[in-house]
Protein backbone atom coordinates (compact mmCIF):
# COMPACT_ATOMS: atom_id res chain seq x y z
CA UNK A 1 0.00 0.00 0.00
CA UNK A 2 1.02 3.45 -1.00
CA UNK A 3 1.79 5.87 2.18
CA UNK A 4 -0.59 8.70 1.78
CA UNK A 5 1.73 11.11 3.71
CA UNK A 6 3.18 13.06 0.48
CA UNK A 7 6.80 12.61 0.86
CA UNK A 8 9.56 13.12 -1.18
CA UNK A 9 8.87 9.48 -2.80
CA UNK A 10 5.06 9.49 -3.79
CA UNK A 11 6.14 12.71 -4.97
CA UNK A 12 8.80 11.66 -7.47
CA UNK A 13 6.08 9.04 -8.29
CA UNK A 14 3.73 10.81 -8.94
CA UNK A 15 6.20 13.50 -11.24
CA UNK A 16 6.98 10.27 -13.01
CA UNK A 17 3.58 9.09 -14.08
CA UNK A 18 2.27 12.49 -14.57
CA UNK A 19 4.71 14.69 -16.48
CA UNK A 20 4.62 13.38 -19.72
CA UNK A 21 1.07 14.20 -19.71
CA UNK A 22 2.09 17.82 -19.60
CA UNK A 23 1.93 19.16 -22.85
CA UNK A 24 -1.27 16.85 -24.24
CA UNK A 25 -2.63 18.94 -20.83
CA UNK A 26 -1.36 22.22 -21.85
CA UNK A 27 -2.78 21.72 -25.49
CA UNK A 28 -6.64 20.99 -23.66
CA UNK A 29 -6.07 23.69 -21.43
CA UNK A 30 -4.81 26.35 -24.22
CA UNK A 31 -8.51 25.24 -26.00
CA UNK A 32 -11.01 25.40 -22.84
CA UNK A 33 -9.23 28.81 -21.45
CA UNK A 34 -8.40 30.54 -24.67
CA UNK A 35 -5.19 32.08 -23.45
CA UNK A 36 -2.01 30.85 -22.33
CA UNK A 37 -1.73 32.48 -18.38
CA UNK A 38 -5.21 30.86 -17.76
CA UNK A 39 -4.24 27.70 -19.61
CA UNK A 40 -0.75 27.65 -17.30
CA UNK A 41 -2.72 28.11 -14.11
CA UNK A 42 -5.35 25.65 -15.43
CA UNK A 43 -2.94 22.63 -15.51
CA UNK A 44 -1.03 24.15 -12.31
CA UNK A 45 -4.22 23.50 -10.27
CA UNK A 46 -5.44 20.51 -12.34
CA UNK A 47 -1.62 19.04 -11.39
CA UNK A 48 -1.75 20.11 -7.79
CA UNK A 49 -5.49 18.28 -7.14
CA UNK A 50 -4.34 15.06 -8.74
CA UNK A 51 -1.40 15.26 -6.53
CA UNK A 52 -3.81 15.57 -3.66
CA UNK A 53 -6.40 13.15 -4.93
CA UNK A 54 -2.97 10.33 -5.48
CA UNK A 55 -3.95 7.98 -3.45
CA UNK A 56 -7.57 8.11 -5.09
CA UNK A 57 -5.62 6.71 -8.24
CA UNK A 58 -5.66 3.12 -9.03
CA UNK A 59 -2.32 1.94 -10.17
CA UNK A 60 -2.28 0.39 -13.61
CA UNK A 61 -5.30 2.38 -14.98
CA UNK A 62 -5.52 4.72 -17.29
CA UNK A 63 -3.14 7.82 -15.88
CA UNK A 64 -4.10 9.98 -18.75
CA UNK A 65 -7.64 9.79 -18.50
CA UNK A 66 -7.73 10.77 -14.91
CA UNK A 67 -5.77 13.44 -15.31
CA UNK A 68 -7.99 14.78 -17.97
CA UNK A 69 -10.82 14.31 -15.92
CA UNK A 70 -9.24 16.33 -12.87
CA UNK A 71 -8.06 19.21 -15.60
CA UNK A 72 -12.09 18.92 -16.82
CA UNK A 73 -13.70 19.41 -13.64
CA UNK A 74 -11.26 22.13 -12.61
CA UNK A 75 -12.41 24.17 -15.23
CA UNK A 76 -15.62 23.76 -14.97
CA UNK A 77 -16.08 24.00 -11.48
CA UNK A 78 -13.75 27.15 -11.16
CA UNK A 79 -12.72 28.73 -14.64
CA UNK A 80 -15.21 28.45 -16.48
CA UNK A 81 -16.89 30.86 -14.78
CA UNK A 82 -13.52 33.44 -14.49
CA UNK A 83 -12.87 33.26 -17.90
CA UNK A 84 -14.93 35.58 -20.40
CA UNK A 85 -15.89 33.97 -23.33
CA UNK A 86 -14.24 36.04 -26.45
CA UNK A 87 -16.28 36.46 -29.33
CA UNK A 88 -15.69 33.89 -32.01
CA UNK A 89 -13.61 36.43 -34.18
CA UNK A 90 -13.18 40.13 -34.49
CA UNK A 91 -13.07 41.50 -37.66
CA UNK A 92 -9.52 42.53 -37.75
CA UNK A 93 -7.87 39.58 -36.84
CA UNK A 94 -9.91 37.70 -39.92
CA UNK A 95 -8.62 40.58 -42.13
CA UNK A 96 -5.11 39.97 -41.24
CA UNK A 97 -5.19 36.10 -42.31
CA UNK A 98 -7.48 36.56 -45.31
CA UNK A 99 -4.29 37.53 -47.61
CA UNK A 100 -2.50 34.48 -46.61
CA UNK A 101 -4.58 32.60 -48.13
CA UNK A 102 -4.52 31.18 -51.78
CA UNK A 103 -7.36 32.43 -53.27
CA UNK A 104 -7.37 30.97 -56.91
CA UNK A 105 -8.10 27.48 -57.02
CA UNK A 106 -5.80 25.09 -58.76
CA UNK A 107 -6.42 21.93 -60.61
CA UNK A 108 -5.69 19.88 -57.03
CA UNK A 109 -9.17 21.16 -55.69
CA UNK A 110 -10.85 19.43 -58.55
CA UNK A 111 -9.35 16.33 -57.88
CA UNK A 112 -10.57 16.08 -54.18
CA UNK A 113 -12.28 19.21 -53.20
CA UNK A 114 -12.49 18.21 -49.58
CA UNK A 115 -8.95 17.64 -48.74
CA UNK A 116 -7.67 20.60 -50.57
CA UNK A 117 -10.17 23.16 -48.41
CA UNK A 118 -8.84 21.26 -45.08
CA UNK A 119 -5.21 20.93 -46.78
CA UNK A 120 -5.35 25.07 -46.89
CA UNK A 121 -7.30 26.08 -43.68
CA UNK A 122 -5.41 28.08 -41.95
CA UNK A 123 -4.34 26.82 -38.48
CA UNK A 124 -5.32 30.01 -36.52
CA UNK A 125 -8.68 29.86 -38.41
CA UNK A 126 -8.76 26.05 -36.96
CA UNK A 127 -8.23 27.62 -33.57
CA UNK A 128 -10.92 30.11 -33.45
CA UNK A 129 -13.22 28.31 -35.16
CA UNK A 130 -12.73 25.50 -31.57
CA UNK A 131 -12.32 28.19 -29.28
CA UNK A 132 -16.40 29.73 -31.10
CA UNK A 133 -17.62 26.23 -30.04
CA UNK A 134 -19.99 26.00 -26.95
CA UNK A 135 -18.16 24.55 -23.64
CA UNK A 136 -20.14 21.22 -24.23
CA UNK A 137 -19.27 20.69 -27.88
CA UNK A 138 -16.04 22.14 -27.52
CA UNK A 139 -14.89 19.58 -24.77
CA UNK A 140 -16.16 17.14 -26.58
CA UNK A 141 -14.24 17.76 -29.97
CA UNK A 142 -10.64 18.08 -27.63
CA UNK A 143 -10.63 15.51 -26.35
CA UNK A 144 -11.37 13.26 -29.40
CA UNK A 145 -10.25 15.03 -31.98
CA UNK A 146 -7.35 16.70 -30.46
CA UNK A 147 -6.28 13.99 -27.77
CA UNK A 148 -7.92 10.67 -29.43
CA UNK A 149 -9.68 9.56 -26.36
CA UNK A 150 -12.05 7.13 -27.12
CA UNK A 151 -15.57 7.66 -26.78
CA UNK A 152 -15.94 5.65 -23.71
CA UNK A 153 -13.15 7.20 -22.25
CA UNK A 154 -14.51 10.87 -22.73
CA UNK A 155 -17.93 9.40 -21.48
CA UNK A 156 -15.84 9.02 -18.06
CA UNK A 157 -14.36 12.01 -18.48
CA UNK A 158 -16.65 14.07 -18.75
CA UNK A 159 -19.51 12.03 -16.88
CA UNK A 160 -21.93 11.77 -19.62
CA UNK A 161 -23.43 8.81 -21.38
CA UNK A 162 -21.55 7.52 -24.57
CA UNK A 163 -24.71 8.26 -26.32
CA UNK A 164 -24.62 11.68 -25.12
CA UNK A 165 -21.00 12.06 -26.40
CA UNK A 166 -21.66 10.66 -29.91
CA UNK A 167 -24.23 13.52 -30.50
CA UNK A 168 -22.18 16.52 -28.81
CA UNK A 169 -19.26 15.23 -31.02
CA UNK A 170 -21.40 15.08 -34.04
CA UNK A 171 -23.23 18.55 -33.77
CA UNK A 172 -19.70 20.02 -32.49
CA UNK A 173 -18.31 19.18 -35.73
CA UNK A 174 -21.10 20.36 -37.80
CA UNK A 175 -20.53 23.41 -35.98
CA UNK A 176 -16.45 23.54 -36.34
CA UNK A 177 -17.13 22.54 -40.25
CA UNK A 178 -20.17 25.46 -40.64
CA UNK A 179 -17.27 28.00 -38.79
CA UNK A 180 -14.56 26.99 -40.86
CA UNK A 181 -16.33 27.30 -44.21
CA UNK A 182 -18.16 30.55 -43.34
CA UNK A 183 -14.21 31.75 -43.06
CA UNK A 184 -13.35 30.50 -46.57
CA UNK A 185 -16.24 31.60 -47.99
CA UNK A 186 -16.43 35.20 -46.49
CA UNK A 187 -12.35 35.30 -47.59
CA UNK A 188 -12.85 33.98 -51.16
CA UNK A 189 -11.17 30.91 -50.80
CA UNK A 190 -14.28 28.67 -51.58
CA UNK A 191 -16.99 30.22 -54.02
CA UNK A 192 -20.71 29.89 -51.92
CA UNK A 193 -21.56 27.34 -54.41
CA UNK A 194 -18.45 25.32 -53.44
CA UNK A 195 -19.79 25.54 -49.71
CA UNK A 196 -22.93 24.13 -50.44
CA UNK A 197 -21.25 21.37 -52.13
CA UNK A 198 -19.14 20.52 -49.60
CA UNK A 199 -22.44 19.36 -47.84
CA UNK A 200 -22.85 22.45 -45.04
CA UNK A 201 -25.41 24.97 -45.56
CA UNK A 202 -23.85 28.10 -44.72
CA UNK A 203 -26.09 31.15 -44.60
CA UNK A 204 -23.56 32.64 -47.34
CA UNK A 205 -24.80 35.66 -47.75
CA UNK A 206 -25.52 36.49 -44.10
CA UNK A 207 -21.57 35.80 -43.17
CA UNK A 208 -20.72 38.18 -45.89
CA UNK A 209 -22.50 40.83 -44.77
CA UNK A 210 -21.47 40.21 -41.87
CA UNK A 211 -17.81 40.55 -42.07
CA UNK A 212 -18.23 43.35 -44.52
CA UNK A 213 -20.10 45.38 -41.03
CA UNK A 214 -17.32 44.41 -39.00
CA UNK A 215 -14.38 44.60 -40.99
CA UNK A 216 -15.62 48.30 -41.86
CA UNK B 1 -31.80 -0.94 -56.09
CA UNK B 2 -30.85 0.87 -52.25
CA UNK B 3 -33.19 2.60 -50.67
CA UNK B 4 -30.69 5.44 -50.65
CA UNK B 5 -32.18 8.60 -48.95
CA UNK B 6 -33.31 6.77 -46.13
CA UNK B 7 -29.84 4.68 -45.91
CA UNK B 8 -27.90 7.96 -45.72
CA UNK B 9 -30.13 9.91 -42.99
CA UNK B 10 -29.72 6.58 -40.87
CA UNK B 11 -25.75 6.56 -41.45
CA UNK B 12 -25.28 10.21 -41.34
CA UNK B 13 -25.58 10.59 -37.00
CA UNK B 14 -23.35 7.25 -37.04
CA UNK B 15 -20.59 8.66 -39.37
CA UNK B 16 -18.46 10.44 -36.88
CA UNK B 17 -17.97 7.24 -34.99
CA UNK B 18 -17.23 5.33 -38.00
CA UNK B 19 -14.16 8.11 -38.86
CA UNK B 20 -13.25 7.74 -34.88
CA UNK B 21 -13.03 3.73 -35.20
CA UNK B 22 -15.60 3.43 -32.95
CA UNK B 23 -17.47 0.35 -34.90
CA UNK B 24 -16.00 -3.39 -34.52
CA UNK B 25 -15.56 -5.31 -37.40
CA UNK B 26 -19.09 -6.31 -38.67
CA UNK B 27 -20.57 -2.97 -38.51
CA UNK B 28 -17.59 -0.97 -39.95
CA UNK B 29 -18.14 -3.34 -43.25
CA UNK B 30 -21.39 -2.47 -42.99
CA UNK B 31 -20.58 1.46 -43.13
CA UNK B 32 -18.28 0.30 -45.77
CA UNK B 33 -20.82 -1.30 -48.11
CA UNK B 34 -22.71 1.56 -47.95
CA UNK B 35 -19.70 3.83 -48.71
CA UNK B 36 -19.18 2.26 -51.99
CA UNK B 37 -22.16 2.92 -53.82
CA UNK B 38 -23.15 5.99 -51.83
CA UNK B 39 -20.99 9.05 -53.45
CA UNK B 40 -22.47 11.38 -50.76
CA UNK B 41 -21.80 9.69 -47.98
CA UNK B 42 -17.77 8.88 -48.67
CA UNK B 43 -17.93 13.13 -49.16
CA UNK B 44 -19.62 13.51 -45.75
CA UNK B 45 -16.51 10.97 -44.82
CA UNK B 46 -13.74 12.98 -46.06
CA UNK B 47 -15.11 15.72 -44.66
CA UNK B 48 -15.01 14.65 -41.10
CA UNK B 49 -12.06 13.47 -41.18
CA UNK B 50 -10.10 16.58 -43.21
CA UNK B 51 -12.00 18.55 -39.80
CA UNK B 52 -10.38 15.87 -37.57
CA UNK B 53 -6.94 16.27 -39.37
CA UNK B 54 -7.50 20.11 -39.47
CA UNK B 55 -7.80 20.26 -35.84
CA UNK B 56 -4.80 17.80 -34.73
CA UNK B 57 -2.79 19.35 -37.01
CA UNK B 58 -3.76 23.24 -35.45
CA UNK B 59 -4.45 22.10 -31.85
CA UNK B 60 -1.65 20.85 -30.41
CA UNK B 61 1.14 23.04 -28.39
CA UNK B 62 3.95 22.26 -26.30
CA UNK B 63 3.98 23.08 -22.70
CA UNK B 64 6.01 26.19 -21.63
CA UNK B 65 9.42 25.14 -20.33
CA UNK B 66 8.48 27.31 -17.23
CA UNK B 67 4.96 25.67 -16.74
CA UNK B 68 6.84 22.50 -16.33
CA UNK B 69 8.86 23.97 -13.36
CA UNK B 70 6.15 25.84 -12.14
CA UNK B 71 4.33 22.40 -11.99
CA UNK B 72 7.28 21.01 -9.99
CA UNK B 73 7.58 24.09 -7.60
CA UNK B 74 4.09 23.46 -6.22
CA UNK B 75 4.47 19.92 -6.23
CA UNK B 76 6.91 20.22 -3.88
CA UNK B 77 5.19 23.26 -1.67
CA UNK B 78 2.67 20.81 -1.61
CA UNK B 79 4.89 18.04 0.41
CA UNK B 80 5.16 21.13 3.08
CA UNK B 81 7.82 22.31 4.40
CA UNK B 82 8.75 19.52 6.85
CA UNK B 83 9.08 16.83 4.52
CA UNK B 84 10.69 18.77 2.68
CA UNK B 85 13.62 18.80 4.71
CA UNK B 86 13.27 15.53 6.07
CA UNK B 87 13.56 14.08 2.88
CA UNK B 88 17.01 16.61 2.39
CA UNK B 89 18.37 15.22 5.43
CA UNK B 90 18.07 11.92 4.56
CA UNK B 91 19.08 12.52 0.98
CA UNK B 92 21.31 15.73 0.16
CA UNK B 93 21.00 15.23 -3.33
CA UNK B 94 17.07 14.79 -3.87
CA UNK B 95 16.05 18.33 -3.34
CA UNK B 96 15.48 20.38 -6.15
CA UNK B 97 16.07 23.47 -7.83
CA UNK B 98 15.48 25.88 -5.39
CA UNK B 99 18.32 24.18 -3.24
CA UNK B 100 20.67 23.87 -6.23
CA UNK B 101 20.39 28.02 -5.66
CA UNK B 102 21.67 27.63 -2.12
CA UNK B 103 24.04 25.23 -3.96
CA UNK B 104 27.68 24.85 -2.13
CA UNK B 105 27.08 25.86 0.85
CA UNK B 106 24.24 23.40 1.27
CA UNK B 107 26.12 20.49 0.01
CA UNK B 108 29.04 21.27 2.50
CA UNK B 109 26.63 20.91 5.91
CA UNK B 110 24.81 18.12 4.73
CA UNK B 111 28.00 16.80 4.57
CA UNK B 112 27.98 15.67 1.11
CA UNK B 113 31.11 17.39 0.12
CA UNK B 114 34.13 15.14 -0.52
CA UNK B 115 36.90 17.52 -2.09
CA UNK B 116 37.65 21.17 -0.74
CA UNK B 117 35.77 23.35 -3.64
CA UNK B 118 39.19 24.89 -5.20
CA UNK B 119 39.97 28.51 -4.22
CA UNK B 120 40.59 30.99 -7.01
CA UNK B 121 39.34 30.44 -10.48
CA UNK B 122 35.84 29.49 -9.40
CA UNK B 123 33.13 29.80 -12.15
CA UNK B 124 29.67 30.39 -11.57
CA UNK B 125 28.59 28.57 -14.89
CA UNK B 126 30.87 25.68 -13.59
CA UNK B 127 29.74 25.43 -10.04
CA UNK B 128 26.06 25.91 -11.43
CA UNK B 129 25.65 23.01 -13.90
CA UNK B 130 27.59 20.81 -11.70
CA UNK B 131 24.66 21.68 -8.81
CA UNK B 132 22.16 20.83 -11.60
CA UNK B 133 23.67 18.00 -12.63
CA UNK B 134 24.05 16.63 -8.94
CA UNK B 135 20.37 17.67 -8.13
CA UNK B 136 18.89 16.53 -11.49
CA UNK B 137 20.46 13.18 -11.63
CA UNK B 138 18.35 12.20 -8.79
CA UNK B 139 15.15 13.00 -9.92
CA UNK B 140 12.84 11.37 -12.81
CA UNK B 141 13.80 12.10 -16.21
CA UNK B 142 11.45 13.60 -18.45
CA UNK B 143 12.26 11.52 -21.85
CA UNK B 144 13.61 8.24 -21.49
CA UNK B 145 15.57 6.81 -24.65
CA UNK B 146 19.10 5.81 -25.46
CA UNK B 147 18.61 6.67 -29.25
CA UNK B 148 20.83 10.10 -29.40
CA UNK B 149 19.03 11.49 -31.94
CA UNK B 150 15.46 10.57 -31.25
CA UNK B 151 16.59 12.48 -27.58
CA UNK B 152 17.48 15.27 -29.71
CA UNK B 153 14.22 15.41 -32.15
CA UNK B 154 12.53 15.73 -28.37
CA UNK B 155 14.85 18.37 -26.78
CA UNK B 156 14.69 20.42 -30.12
CA UNK B 157 10.66 20.81 -29.60
CA UNK B 158 11.01 22.03 -26.33
CA UNK B 159 14.50 24.34 -26.35
CA UNK B 160 14.17 27.81 -27.82
CA UNK B 161 18.16 26.56 -28.97
CA UNK B 162 19.16 23.58 -30.80
CA UNK B 163 21.04 20.83 -28.47
CA UNK B 164 23.27 18.50 -29.91
CA UNK B 165 23.46 15.50 -27.93
CA UNK B 166 26.69 13.17 -28.50
CA UNK B 167 26.84 9.11 -28.55
CA UNK B 168 29.38 8.53 -26.17
CA UNK B 169 30.94 5.06 -27.17
CA UNK B 170 31.17 3.80 -23.85
CA UNK B 171 28.06 5.35 -22.19
CA UNK B 172 24.58 4.23 -22.44
CA UNK B 173 21.68 7.05 -22.90
CA UNK B 174 19.21 7.24 -20.43
CA UNK B 175 17.13 9.98 -21.59
CA UNK B 176 17.02 13.43 -20.34
CA UNK B 177 15.44 16.18 -18.11
CA UNK B 178 14.62 19.50 -18.97
CA UNK B 179 15.69 22.40 -16.47
CA UNK B 180 16.87 25.74 -16.00
CA UNK B 181 20.78 27.15 -15.29
CA UNK B 182 20.84 30.54 -13.97
CA UNK B 183 17.61 30.90 -15.00
CA UNK B 184 18.26 29.92 -18.65
CA UNK B 185 16.50 27.18 -19.99
CA UNK B 186 18.92 24.05 -19.87
CA UNK B 187 18.92 20.04 -20.78
CA UNK B 188 20.38 17.44 -18.16
CA UNK B 189 21.41 14.43 -20.61
CA UNK B 190 22.19 11.42 -18.63
CA UNK B 191 24.36 8.54 -19.45
CA UNK B 192 25.34 5.89 -17.70
CA UNK B 193 28.80 4.03 -18.27
CA UNK B 194 28.23 0.30 -17.43
CA UNK B 195 31.51 -0.88 -17.97
CA UNK B 196 33.57 1.86 -15.72
CA UNK B 197 30.77 1.78 -13.41
CA UNK B 198 29.99 5.53 -13.60
CA UNK B 199 27.97 8.42 -14.54
CA UNK B 200 28.44 11.19 -17.05
CA UNK B 201 25.85 14.05 -17.09
CA UNK B 202 25.71 16.28 -19.81
CA UNK B 203 24.46 19.97 -19.37
CA UNK B 204 23.57 21.97 -22.19
CA UNK B 205 22.79 25.76 -22.39
CA UNK B 206 22.22 28.04 -24.37
CA UNK B 207 24.89 31.01 -23.83
CA UNK B 208 23.30 34.35 -23.17
CA UNK B 209 25.89 35.38 -20.49
CA UNK B 210 28.75 34.76 -22.93
CA UNK B 211 30.49 33.51 -20.33
CA UNK B 212 34.13 32.40 -20.79
CA UNK B 213 34.68 29.07 -20.13
CA UNK B 214 36.45 27.48 -16.83
CA UNK B 215 39.20 25.56 -16.79
CA UNK B 216 42.65 25.08 -18.54
CA UNK B 217 42.55 24.60 -22.78
CA UNK B 218 43.02 21.45 -23.90
CA UNK B 219 42.55 20.21 -28.10
CA UNK B 220 40.54 17.38 -28.12
CA UNK B 221 39.70 15.70 -31.35
CA UNK B 222 40.22 18.97 -33.46
CA UNK B 223 38.13 20.87 -30.92
CA UNK B 224 39.08 22.86 -28.16
CA UNK B 225 37.41 22.46 -24.67
CA UNK B 226 38.58 23.14 -21.33
CA UNK B 227 38.94 21.14 -18.27
CA UNK B 228 38.26 21.65 -14.89
CA UNK B 229 37.89 20.28 -11.89
CA UNK B 230 35.38 21.10 -8.70
CA UNK B 231 33.81 19.27 -5.98
CA UNK B 232 35.85 15.94 -7.37
CA UNK B 233 33.96 15.85 -10.67
CA UNK B 234 36.46 16.31 -13.58
CA UNK B 235 34.54 18.39 -16.44
CA UNK B 236 35.04 19.56 -19.80
CA UNK B 237 33.23 22.34 -21.14
CA UNK B 238 33.00 22.98 -25.07
CA UNK B 239 31.01 25.81 -27.41
CA UNK B 240 29.16 25.08 -30.45
CA UNK B 241 26.92 27.71 -31.97
CA UNK B 242 27.25 29.57 -28.76
CA UNK B 243 25.69 26.85 -26.86
CA UNK B 244 27.64 25.68 -23.99
CA UNK B 245 28.19 21.84 -23.24
CA UNK B 246 29.74 20.96 -19.81
CA UNK B 247 30.27 17.12 -19.25
CA UNK B 248 30.57 16.54 -15.86
CA UNK B 249 31.71 12.98 -14.68
CA UNK B 250 33.38 11.51 -11.94
CA UNK B 251 36.15 9.59 -14.05
CA UNK B 252 40.12 10.68 -14.16
CA UNK B 253 40.96 13.47 -16.05
CA UNK B 254 42.86 10.69 -18.69
CA UNK B 255 39.33 8.89 -19.07
CA UNK B 256 36.67 11.73 -19.21
CA UNK B 257 38.97 13.54 -21.85
CA UNK B 258 39.02 9.91 -23.87
CA UNK B 259 35.78 10.23 -23.40
CA UNK B 260 35.55 13.45 -25.62
CA UNK B 261 37.48 12.54 -27.96
CA UNK B 262 35.47 9.53 -28.84
CA UNK B 263 32.07 11.03 -28.41
CA UNK B 264 30.45 11.81 -31.75
CA UNK B 265 30.76 15.55 -31.24
CA UNK B 266 28.21 16.77 -33.95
Amino acid sequence: MLDFKHTDRTRREFEALTLEHLDPLYSAALRLTKNERDAEDLVQDAFLRAFRFFDKFERGTNMKAWLFKILTNTFINRYRRRVKERTVVEGAARETTSDKFIVKETNESAVNPEQYFFDKLLSDDVLRSIDGLPIDFRLVVILADLQEFSYKEIAEIIDVPVGTVMSRLYRGRKLLQKNLLGYAVAQGVVAGSRAMDLGVEVEVEGEILEFKRRAR
Amino acid sequence: MHPMPLECRDLSTFLPAYVDGEFAGTETAEIEDHLTGCAECRREVSVQEGLKAAVRRAAPALAPIELREAVREKLRDAEGPPGRWDAFLRNPFGVGLAAAAVGAAVWFLAGGLTHPILPGGRSPLLEDGISLALHGRQLPLDYTGSDASAVQDWLGKRLPFAARVPRLPNGSLQGVRLSQLRSHPAALVAYDLPRAGGRVSLVIVDDPEEASLPGTARQVANRQVWLSRSRGYNVVSWKTNEIVYQLISDLDEQDVLQLVQAAELR
